[in-house]
């Protein structure tokens, strides 16, 4: 969940997603003088509009992908990318509607938010101080705008 | 997001912790909690709001924004974040010696001294001037040379203070000109530091080391009971307590020197837990000045019917001795209104012997035990709680292990009023907490002396420079190390700079918002080592034990870089 009216563009959360998804030393201090550079999974978009994956019930990055390396986890539903596998084609970055998945600046691997599926609860939503990102069910999302 | 750690270890305080969650009062581990995370971008620097097209951030993470709108790079950012702590510090000991110097002028008091007052009081109009040409002669050559040789021996408010507050504004200085220029304003607060010191020995007469008593279990039950919060003016702190004597007012106080010649006060508690001595019951009335009070003061005030008297305020008051008188009656009042409100005083209590002064112990004797190698060294402890950390914890437990290693510790300020409500600062603990040879050199400088020794709120600069006339050489070539186990005000950052400069190396806890850009780290570290011979170190890891901590400084102690992040040297 998204709440466009809390999020006050602070990037936090891309701050602390580098960090914690994508460092080595999961410490900021030093996360910050890595080499290479972490990348963030959230993207703050325009103002006020933090973004990452939406996990889409039929995600087009997984029909893009010619070999299987974007998947979803059967378990929670979650989509992911399987590093090891990737050919960086970059077919799943253009086919994502939302720009959510974009190229490793420093590896050949196309890097995207799996919404911490390690870690039971996503480090963006833990670190929003206004709450704009939130993780939660929403059954009624198709008939209701929010 | 929770933060699981032991919030104190003093008793007393501990008491008060339920008692606070069971009636929902909001203590500064609460708040702290509610705070997490922290901004990251604030917390290495690599902010800025100086200007209305802001704020920016430097985001270590992408590359669309790695400059602020006016261009300012990462490296810019954290060296200014320095500056700017740097600048607020000085303006803090500015403020106090402005304060003292102009209360003392328009003769609120007659000095001990009077021409010694005068002389002083001149000094520091040519501080505020000039940065002090005249009583700069007071201070060794060497060091004085080195400082002019990089431009930033004090020339006055306007110089050091305003020109260097600009480049916040904007300006093409690179990241050593501004790490320089926080070095400049640093020293003009050392300075005025240094002169409050003198100005008070003048006015109220040389201190001699004396016994007073800590923590919560000195409140009164069936007395009045007045608290000072805040480092006040030393010529109101007097005339309340001459008042409170005649009526029967017991006077304690907090986050504040408790030495005022020829009165002294007890110390309830320190920075970090300047709500509880409220949360007894017992006391009455608290006047607060505006360093060092934490605002929450007052909510908890309303809950408890203290009355709460600023002594900061805006309207100023220009008889002090009537405002005194006012303050003394209001708390015997409020204690008559307050006799419903149990009292519930932990029975917590511990002496302490303060005020040390470079004449007394004689420095000549701590300088040969140094030479012959009976003491391992010198380390001077400064600065109050951060929440950070367990409260008094780092301090205690590093203090602890370095007299065990025959190190000589000399306290000044909110560390020591910490360190005094462990016993460190009685003169009874002397032999079990010092080593050997420790302990055989204090007993050689003064009968009755405390394992720490406290020089005041302005001594320690006092005693490090009568050791290099004593020693007559540079205090590089001595083992001697400042420390900052809990720092948080920025007036503690501007005390670390000064050490630096003047040679001593420092460590700093926690990590100073300088840590987003290699560039500036290196360069400081560059600078330090170049122009002072000395170091400013600031370790990285978030967690480190006390013991690991007080190994680096033994090392640094013994001339081994023992000091690093993560492993590897700081450069």
């Amino acid at each position: 969940m998204v709440d466009k009216t809390k999020c006050t563009g602070c990037h936090q959360c891309e701050l602390w997603c580098a960090t914690e998804i994508s460092s080595v030393s999961k410490e900021l201090y030093q996360a910050i003088h890595e080499n290479p550079q972490p990348v963030p999974r959230v993207y703050v978009e325009g103002k006020d509009f933090a973004l990452q994956c939406r996990h889409c019930e039929g995600a087009p990055c997984i029909e893009a992908c010619p070999n299987g390396t974007m998947r979803r986890d059967p378990e929670t539903g979650l989509v992911f990318v399987n590093e090891p596998t990737c050919i960086a084609c970059w077919m799943c970055v253009m086919a994502c509607p939302f720009g959510i998945i974009n190229p490793s600046p420093s590896m050949r691997v196309a890097v995207k938010c799996d919404r911490c599926r390690n870690m039971g609860y996503p480090i963006c939503a833990e670190v929003c101080p206004t709450q704009a990102l939130r993780l939660e069910e929403r059954k009624d999302y198709r008939t209701k705008a929010f | 997001m929770e933060f699981i750690q032991k919030k104190t270890i003093d008793q007393a305080v501990e008491y008060f912790l339920p008692k606070a969650a069971e009636s929902e009062i909001s203590l500064v581990w609460d708040r702290y909690e509610g705070q997490l995370p922290e901004c990251g971008f604030c917390e290495t620097g690599l902010s800025c709001r100086d200007c209305l097209q802001g704020p920016c951030i430097s985001h270590p993470f992408r590359d669309s924004n790695k400059m602020g709108v006016c261009g300012k790079d990462k490296d810019v950012l954290a060296s200014q974040s320095l500056l700017r702590l740097a600048l607020k510090g000085t303006m803090t000991c500015l403020d106090r010696i402005s304060e003292f110097a102009e209360e003392v002028e328009s003769k609120q008091i007659r000095p001990r001294n009077k021409a010694k007052t005068d002389q002083v009081l001149k000094e520091i109009q040519g501080l505020f001037k000039d940065g002090g040409s005249l009583m700069m002669k007071e201070f060794p050559k060497p060091l004085i040379q080195g400082w002019k040789e990089n431009g930033i021996l004090p020339e006055g408010v306007a110089r050091d203070l305003f020109k260097s507050s600009q480049t916040l504004e904007g300006g093409i200085a690179g990241v050593e000109e501004i790490l320089l220029r926080a070095f400049k304003s640093a020293l003009l607060g050392g300075t005025s530091q240094w002169l409050y010191g003198k100005l008070k020995r003048s006015v109220f007469g040389d201190q001699d080391p004396t016994k007073i008593e800590v923590n919560l279990g000195v409140l009164k039950n069936k007395t009045p009971n007045l608290l000072i919060c805040g480092p006040l003016s030393p010529i109101l702190k007097k005339k309340i307590l001459d008042v409170a004597e005649k009526m029967g007012v017991q006077v304690t106080g907090a986050c504040t020197s408790p030495l005022i010649p020829p009165f002294h006060f007890p110390i309830l508690t320190g920075y970090g837990s300047q709500e509880i001595p409220l949360m007894t019951g017992a006391v009455d009335l608290v006047v607060a000045g505006n360093q060092s009070v934490n605002p929450s003061l007052f909510r908890v005030a309303k809950e408890f019917e203290v009355s709460l008297i600023s002594a900061d305020g805006l309207s100023r008051r220009k008889d002090i001795g009537k405002f005194a008188r006012e303050v003394v009656e209001q708390a015997i009042k409020s204690f008559d209104f307050r006799r419903h409100i149990p009292r519930d005083i932990p029975e917590i209590r511990e002496v302490a012997m303060m005020g040390f002064s470079p004449e007394d112990p004689d420095i000549k004797k701590i300088v040969e035990a140094l030479n012959k190698g009976q003491l391992k060294g010198i380390v001077v402890l400064s600065g109050s709680n951060n929440v950070k950390y367990t409260q008094d914890q780092e301090t205690l437990l590093m203090t602890q292990e370095l007299l065990r290693n025959d190190i000589l510790c000399v306290s000044q300020g909110e560390a020591s009023r910490a360190l005094a409500k462990y016993g460190l600062l009685n003169p009874i603990g002397t032999k079990k907490n010092c080593g050997e040879n420790l302990s055989k050199v204090l007993s050689s400088l003064k009968k009755e002396i405390p394992p720490v020794l406290d020089f005041g709120e302005e001594g320690a600069l006092n005693l490090l420079l009568e050791m290099m006339r004593v020693g007559k050489k540079g205090l590089q070539s001595y083992p001697i190390v400042a420390c900052f186990p809990e720092a948080n005000r920025s007036s503690e950052v501007t005390q670390a700079l000064w050490m630096v400069a003047m040679g001593i190396p420092t460590f700093f806890w926690p990590a100073l918002p300088i840590t987003g850009s290699q560039k500036t780290m290196d360069t400081l570290s560059k600078l330090c080592q170049e122009k002072f011979g000395s170091k400013l170190n600031i370790p990285m890891e978030k967690k480190m034990e006390a013991l690991t901590k007080a190994d680096l400084i033994i090392k640094t102690l013994k001339g081994e870089e023992g000091f690093s992040i993560s492993g590897k040297p700081w450069k």
